[in-house]
């Protein structure tokens, strides 16, 4: 692994069941994310993705599928800047900024297609497998 | 309704206990699509390291304390605007981390869209061994849309 290097991108989308899914796994009942007249009501274009499932997910694309399940995350910040729609076609790419040992340091994003990166964030991850605990 | 007060910025929220549960674990990683065993079988865990089933990273969202005395922020129309967590060992099923807050900020700003305040809470958790489990801080903007919004 060097700097520079480019994980993704990874294409998906989320559904309305995920959305669901998530609600009730985090607790978060916030009705923008699954009633499209509640969400009209705050002046959203309907339901949008909670933004600690785009979170999550961009997390789940680097650890399990960039680095294999090999590396553990430390320290990861993100910021939302776009709303995203259940249906949207979404993309994660990561890019290493830096390497110090086994610390990587990971630039990463989530977009819409064509559109300016809804989330933006950078990971601290060390890399190798947690033994003993 | 909802208040937001710039004199309450330093308030801690109390202090909670959080018992991690395998299903809660669980449930979170399948809603992430998550599909490696740690999260779910206490065997690969174990195979891995862990003490038991290890809850994703960003399953400490749950446990954050929103409740700080004096804040009520509105049900609906709270946008997320920035999140951040540094992880120290991590939570796995069985644990029991305390877990506390404080309104670290408020800011009121005016805009062409209305008023909207930008509220920063900052939160830790801590093993029963005193460890740490993780530091978040969490961003949030309330909108004028929030603040009139009645459910």
């Amino acid at each position: 692994m060097e700097i520079g290097d480019v994980f993704g991108p990874y294409h998906f989308q989320v559904s309305r069941e995920q959305l669901v899914r998530y609600a009730g796994a985090s607790d978060d009942y916030n009705p923008i994310h699954y009633d499209d007249a509640a969400a009209k009501g705050f002046g959203l274009p309907g339901v949008i993705v909670h933004g600690m499932l785009n979170m999550g997910l961009i997390a789940r694309y680097m650890l399990e599928e960039a680095f294999d399940g090999q590396a553990r995350l430390e320290h990861y910040a993100v910021r939302f800047r776009q709303m995203v729609q259940p249906g949207c076609p979404l993309t994660v790419t990561g890019r290493v900024r830096d390497i110090a040992d086994d610390v990587v340091y990971v630039d990463v994003q989530l977009a819409a297609d064509g559109e300016k990166p809804a989330v933006t964030g950078k990971m601290r991850l060390r890399a190798g497998v947690r033994k003993g605990n | 309704m909802f208040r937001i007060d710039a004199t309450l910025t330093g308030q801690w929220s109390d202090t909670q206990i959080r018992v991690i549960e395998r299903g809660a674990a669980a449930k979170f990683a399948r809603a992430l699509g998550l599909t490696s065993g740690i999260h779910y079988d206490p065997d690969a865990a174990r195979l891995a390291g862990y003490r038991d089933v290890v809850a994703p990273p960003t399953f400490a969202v749950t446990l954050l304390p929103w409740q700080i005395p004096g804040l009520e922020l509105p049900e609906a129309g709270v946008l997320h605007g920035e999140q951040e967590f540094e992880w120290g060992e991590p939570l796995c099923a069985g644990d029991a981390v305390s877990v506390r807050g404080r309104l670290d900020d408020i800011k009121t700003r005016s805009g062409q869209q209305g008023r909207m305040s930008i509220v920063t809470i900052v939160s830790e958790a801590h093993h029963e061994s005193g460890a740490l489990a993780f530091r978040a801080r969490a961003m949030l903007v309330v909108t004028e849309e929030g603040e009139h919004g009645d459910r």
